[in-house]
Order: C-alpha cells, then sequence, then structure tokens
C-alpha cells in the first residue's frame, strides 16, 4: 500500500466508523420501535424495510414513510435517525475535504506523484540540481534530445512551472534542499537508470556537497559540477568529479580562441549553440590596450588570457588589497591598476579609455556594468565591449548597449554541460580542431555553410553497433563496404544529398578530422555528423531500415514482404530470360 | 499499553463471539437463530475492518484481509436472508436457514483466524 492510500485511510478510520455507528443505531431503533401496518396491526420493520429507510433519510432524499404510515413512536426515531445520521454525514465529508487541504498529504501526494514518474521513465535519465537559468536551459536541451530529467529544487514556485512549460517530455519535478542525501535519493541518485548528475545550484557549497553525495552513493554515474571559486573546484577533482565547469574560465577561454583565431571561435559557437537558433557572425578582435573594469573572478580570468598574448591592460578596481597583490607579481609590471570604480568618465580616462580598443565590463552588479558601459562609449565610441551579464532579467538592457560579447555565467554552463552530454565527441573535435592551421577552420565554416544554410546545425553522433544501427551492422557483417559518402545520400532519393557534413570519424581511439565520402565504415565506429533535424532524421532511416540502405547501396528498390520479394524474383528471371544477351550489361 | 490494540481487540473478540452465537443452534431450525445478532456480527465486523484501514505493518494487512473475508460470508448471509424474505415474500424455511447459517460459519473461521493472528502479535510483543 502506498504512503498516500495509507495515510487516507488512517485519516477515514474514525468518520467511517462514526458513520457505521450511526446507521447501526438508526436502524436497530427503527426495527424495534412498534409500528401499525395499514389494516391497523401491530407491525416491525425488518432489518432490510430499515435499513432502505435509514438509508434515504440519512442522504437527505427523503422518499417519505414506506411502506405504511409511520406511528407517532416510529417518527419519533426517525427524527433521531435523522440528526444522527445528517451529522455523521457531514462530519465525515469535512473530515475528507480537510484531509484533502492538509499540506502533509499534499506533500506526501506530490512525492508519491514524483516516484510514479520516476518509475515510468523508460531508460536512462538525468539529474538537475537548481532550475535557475542554466538548469532550465539545460532540461530544454536534454529533453530535445529525447533524454529524460528530473529536476530537484528547493524553490516551490519554480517546481510548479514544470508542467506549465511546454518540454518535449514530462519532467518529473521534485522540491527539496539538494543538500540533503535522503532527498537526492528519493530524486532517484540510487536508481540503476540514473546516468549522470548535474550540479547547478547559485551556491558553490551546494554543488560541493551534491558531488561528494552522488559520488560515495552511486559512484559509477558522471557528476558534473558548477563551481565559481577556484578552492571548491579543485575540492571537487579531489574526489572524482568528472567535469567541473567555471563558466569564467571556460568563457575566459572562449575568448581567448576569438582573440587568436576568429573563425575557429565562429566554429565553436555554431556547432555548440542552441539548434534552428541564427548562425551568428565572427568576432573581430584587434590587437591594443584593453581596460578591465572590476578584478574578481571574471576580470582576473580574462586578464590572465591577455596577459598570455602579451597584451597592454590597465586594471580599475575599488579595492586596494587586490592592487597591492596584483603589482607585487612580477608578470605584472607592464600592466597598471587603478583604484575606482569604472563607471566615472574620470578614472576611465585615466585608464586610457580614449586609446584603448577594448573594454571589459565585469564587476558581479549588472547596474554597474551598465554604467560603465555607457560612460566608455561615450568616450570612445570605437571599443570592443565585453560585458558581464549577471541577472537574466536584465538581459534586455544589455542587448540594447549593442556591447560586442555579452557575457553570461548561466548560458555558458548551460552550453558546455549541453555539449558534454548530447555529443561528448565534439569536445575532442574542438580540441583537435585548435591545433589545425588558421585556414582549417574557414574551410570547414565554408563547408557548413553550404550544406546546411542558415541556422545552427544540430549535433549527434552515429554509433556503428547493433543498438544504433542495425541495418548498418547487418550489411556490414554480410562483408559489403558502405562509405561514409553512402550515409550522406537521402534515402528517399539517393541522387540528393542530405543537408548535412560529417565532422569526425572516432575509431579505436584514433580521431580523424573531416572524413572524406570515401573512407569505409567499420563496425564500432563513432562519427560525429552536424546537420539539419530533417537531415538526422533520414540517417537514422538509413541506420536502421534494411530497406532505406539497400536502396542507398545497390539502386535498386527491394521489396520487404515475402511475396512481393517472390514476385519481383519472378519478375527479374523472366527479364533476364528475355533479354537479348549481349545487351544485358548496357541495361543496368 | 496501546489504547489502539485495546479497541481493536475488543472490536475483534465481540465479532467472533456474537458470530459464534449466531451459529450456535440447530442448523435449519430458525428458531435457534436471532435476526439481531447477525446485525451485530456485521456492524461489530465492520467495524473492527475499518480499524484496520491503513496499517501499514504484515501483521495489519493479514488481519484486514482475515477481516474483509468474513465480511464477505456476512453480507451474503444477509443478502440470503433479505432476498428469500423481503423480495420473495416467502417465509424463512430451514432450507434457507441452513445455507446462511453455513455462511456465517464460514465468516466465524475468517473470524476465528484473525483472533488467532491477534494472539500471535500480542504473545510476539512480548518478547
Amino acid at each position: 500500500m502506498s504512503l498516500v492510500t495509507s495515510l487516507i485511510m488512517r485519516q477515514m478510520r474514525i468518520p467511517i466508523i462514526i458513520l457505521i455507528t450511526g446507521y447501526a443505531i438508526s436502524i436497530l431503533g427503527m426495527v424495534i420501535t412498534p409500528g401499525i401496518d395499514n389494516q391497523g396491526n401491530p407491525w416491525h420493520m425488518s432489518f432490510f424495510d430499515a435499513f432502505y429507510f435509514v438509508s434515504y433519510t440519512a442522504t437527505t432524499i427523503g422518499f417519505g414513510e414506506i411502506p405504511y404510515t409511520l406511528t407517532n413512536a416510529q417518527r419519533t426515531w426517525a427524527l433521531i435517525t435523522i440528526y444522527l445520521t445528517v451529522v455523521a454525514w457531514f462530519y465525515s465529508l469535512g473530515k475528507i475535504v480537510s484531509l484533502v487541504q492538509d499540506p502533509m498529504f499534499r506533500e506526501a501526494l506530490k512525492e508519491s506523484q514524483f516516484s510514479q514518474q520516476l518509475a515510468r521513465i523508460p531508460d536512462k535519465f538525468i539529474i538537475i540540481c537548481g532550475f535557475g537559468e542554466t538548469g532550465h536551459a539545460l532540461a530544454k536541451a536534454l529533453t530535445e534530445r529525447n533524454i529524460h530529467t528530473v529536476v530537484i529544487e528547493e524553490n516551490e514556485r519554480l517546481i510548479q512551472t514544470l508542467p506549465l512549460e511546454d518540454f518535449p517530455l514530462v519532467i518529473p519535478g521534485f522540491k527539496g534542499d539538494a543538500r540533503d542525501p535522503e532527498k537526492l535519493i528519493q530524486a532517484g541518485l540510487q536508481n540503476e537508470k540514473c546516468a549522470a548528475i548535474i550540479a547547478v545550484t547559485a551556491s558553490d557549497e551546494t554543488n560541493l556537497k551534491i558531488a561528494v553525495t552522488s559520488k560515495l552513493l552511486h559512484p559509477d554515474i558522471c557528476v558534473i559540477c558548477r563551481s565559481e571559486l577556484e578552492d571548491y573546484e579543485s575540492n571537487m577533482f579531489s574526489f572524482g568529479t568528472d567535469f567541473v565547469i567555471n563558466p569564467f574560465e571556460t568563457f575566459a577561454n572562449i575568448f581567448a580562441m576569438a582573440m587568436h583565431s576568429p573563425a575557429l571561435h565562429l566554429l565553436y559557437d555554431w556547432l555548440t549553440g542552441v539548434p534552428d537558433t541564427d548562425l551568428t557572425n565572427p568576432i573581430y578582435i584587434k590587437e591594443g590596450h584593453w581596460v578591465i573594469c572590476g578584478f574578481g573572478r571574471f576580470g582576473n580570468a580574462l586578464y590572465r588570457q591577455l596577459l598570455k598574448s602579451n597584451i597592454q591592460v590597465t586594471i580599475i578596481d575599488p579595492s586596494e588589497e587586490k592592487r597591492d597583490t596584483f603589482l607585487s607579481r612580477a608578470e605584472n609590471k607592464h600592466n597598471d591598476f587603478i583604484i575606482g570604480t569604472g563607471f566615472d568618465a574620470h578614472t576611465l580616462t585615466m585608464a586610457g579609455i580614449t586609446q584603448a580598443i577594448g573594454l571589459v565590463s565585469g564587476t558581479d552588479n549588472d547596474t554597474n556594468n551598465l554604467s560603465i558601459i555607457m560612460t566608455a562609449r561615450e568616450i570612445n565610441p570605437e571599443l570592443f565591449i565585453v560585458a558581464r551579464h549577471n541577472k537574466k532579467a536584465n538581459e534586455k538592457l544589455f542587448e540594447a548597449t549593442q556591447a560586442n560579447i555579452i557575457m553570461q555565467p548561466s548560458e555558458i554552463i548551460a552550453r558546455k554541460i549541453r555539449t558534454l552530454l548530447v555529443a561528448p565527441l565534439m569536445i575532442a573535435f574542438l580540441n583537435k580542431a585548435r591545433n589545425q592551421d588558421p585556414s582549417w577552420a574557414n574551410i570547414t565554416i565554408s563547408r557548413i555553410m553550404g550544406a546546411l544554410g542558415e541556422s545552427v546545425p544540430s549535433i549527434w553522433t552515429l554509433h556503428v553497433n547493433e543498438k544504433e544501427a542495425r541495418a548498418l551492422c547487418q550489411v556490414l557483417r554480410l562483408g559489403r563496404v558502405i562509405r561514409v559518402g553512402n550515409l550522406l545520400q537521402n534515402p528517399r532519393k539517393r541522387e540528393k544529398q542530405l543537408e548535412t557534413v560529417p565532422l569526425m570519424l572516432k575509431r579505436n581511439q584514433k580521431l580523424l578530422l573531416m572524413p572524406t565520402s570515401d573512407i569505409a565504415i567499420k563496425s564500432g565506429d563513432q562519427i560525429l555528423f552536424c546537420g539539419t533535424p530533417s537531415a538526422l532524421r533520414s540517417m537514422q532511416w538509413s541506420q536502421n531500415d534494411l530497406h532505406s540502405l539497400n536502396y542507398i547501396m545497390t539502386y535498386e528498390d527491394t521489396p520487404d514482404a515475402y511475396i512481393w520479394r517472390k514476385f519481383h524474383q519472378f519478375l527479374k528471371r523472366n527479364e533476364r530470360r528475355n533479354r537479348p544477351r549481349q545487351k544485358r550489361h548496357l541495361m543496368k | 499499553m496501546n489504547r489502539e490494540k485495546v479497541v481493536f481487540s475488543f472490536f475483534m473478540i465481540l465479532a467472533l463471539t456474537l458470530n459464534f452465537g449466531f451459529f450456535a443452534g440447530e442448523v435449519d431450525n430458525p428458531n435457534h437463530h436471532n435476526v439481531y445478532e447477525l446485525f451485530a456480527v456485521i456492524i461489530v465486523n465492520l467495524i473492527a475492518t475499518v480499524l484496520k484501514f491503513g496499517d501499514r505493518s504484515q501483521m495489519g494487512a493479514m488481519l484486514l484481509a482475515t477481516s474483509l473475508v468474513a465480511l464477505v460470508q456476512l453480507f451474503s448471509a444477509s443478502i440470503v436472508w433479505a432476498y428469500v424474505v423481503n423480495i420473495q415474500g416467502n417465509v424463512m424455511t430451514a432450507d434457507t436457514m441452513s445455507t446462511i447459517i453455513s455462511l456465517s460459519g464460514g465468516a466465524m473461521i475468517a473470524n476465528f483466524i484473525s483472533v488467532i493472528l491477534l494472539i500471535i502479535e500480542t504473545s510476539m510483543m512480548r518478547h
């Protein structure tokens, strides 16, 4: 018996017993009380009559005095019956209503609903801790790729919005503090279907606790954590957290990529973006003097990247302490540190904003950041501006500033985790791409644009195994050769190419960038593709449907069903027999 | 002393004793079996069943099951009675009476098992 039913039953004991007793007293009384039938003979109600009478009286239906007119003695008892049973009914109904409104009962109801939804998930699922902006973006991206997710969040209001939103899959939401191991277990941490846990709450401490709990209670699963402070980051790594994502470091790396190779950055942006949004334009960053306002975690991460490229930087920050530590380091001797806030023209001019080519407004206060951008733009309209955007609510304001790069921590993290989970090969691809010469990225970009057009492509990985590519494996086992180019053909019309580009082939730990069409596929290969969603669907046909694959491979439309197959063979035999011998090779 | 247990035991044993009272006597003699007693058995048994609602222990589930069995038997007995006397309008015959009594005999066995389970549970608590 589930907790909810047993709670209801337990609460209903007293009301039901009161009802039973009320009925029993009334029925017994009606049977005992003497009456007179229509001939004037003494008469007693049978239990059957009495039960009938009490039933319609208690429920206030009131059929009247059946079967004979009641005597005054019977009427007296009927009065008692009415007050007794009607009150008993009201009491019971009131009890049910108050039970339904009881907060404890509602909690139990929600928990049982959640565990039912959890049990209904057919395959692997991922737990997302924290349903803020990052959690929301991740839930959306994962469910769109048919990956089940479960959300645990402390804020009840965020959980309540879950069913209202239009996610492609049902996302069970659990209200609870993720720091509590008990709650994590209830949310499905120890469930064997749980494949990964993502800790993206706002607090590093909570994320750390989640990572520890997960690694202890279910060591096999992949643990991905958000962390903004270095101490926590190294702590998380120390016990084997699989991925720790620091939004500031991640952004600084991307920024460095944009600085060194705009084409590579563009490629990164396209391949990790949200599918079906518009393609972004390349960003060109000129060499020259940079001003960083705010020397916190964000400013620091960017500064280190700029320092690596030997770029002259002036830092503006109100903290004296930070200035002292900054100036005491030998590597910082070429750069300047000015005490100030940055949103007044005086400080900015002192920092050399008039000659600078770039400005980073990287404080943790959105209003200050906006103010810095506006002031700086007024002094030097040509500035390249990197803005740190903290709160989702200010999105419109940051868009209006037309800063060249807007860094939003939740978006950065969501993008990274999405890539990690949806296309793990993509990370390897991007790492390998970094080592290619600059023209390589340009060629790849033009290839992708040529094949796909204007919107951000979907990314998928083809695993050549029995489960995901049944037909492909079957044909490979027969010893036939299938090339990468074959997969790019449209299974509806093989002369046409699918709108997709193979990005990388992984075979026995070896990675091959941009595999060409003539490479033969082997069982166990993994191929990373980017393309339109419709190309993905078409490709799944040729992977799993023998008929489609045959059509692509043999230029023949072979029937599937037994009778059609026999008929087809018969036709072919006849055709061959009637065909003039010398022309046979031409007919093909 | 657990008040819930006392109340439940009271109703359970009362159900058995009343059931026995109704059952005792010649099987086919309507004069030996009182309709009021049948009514009382049903009411007491109903209450005993409801008292076990929402008990999540193994023993609680068993007791609920035996009480439900007794109830089914007793309801059948009373339906037979009502059908013959009130719907068909016949007088109570030896035939009908023996049917009713054998049904209530079944209910008595179920009630008897309940009481035994109750005793087992109580004796286990001592240890």
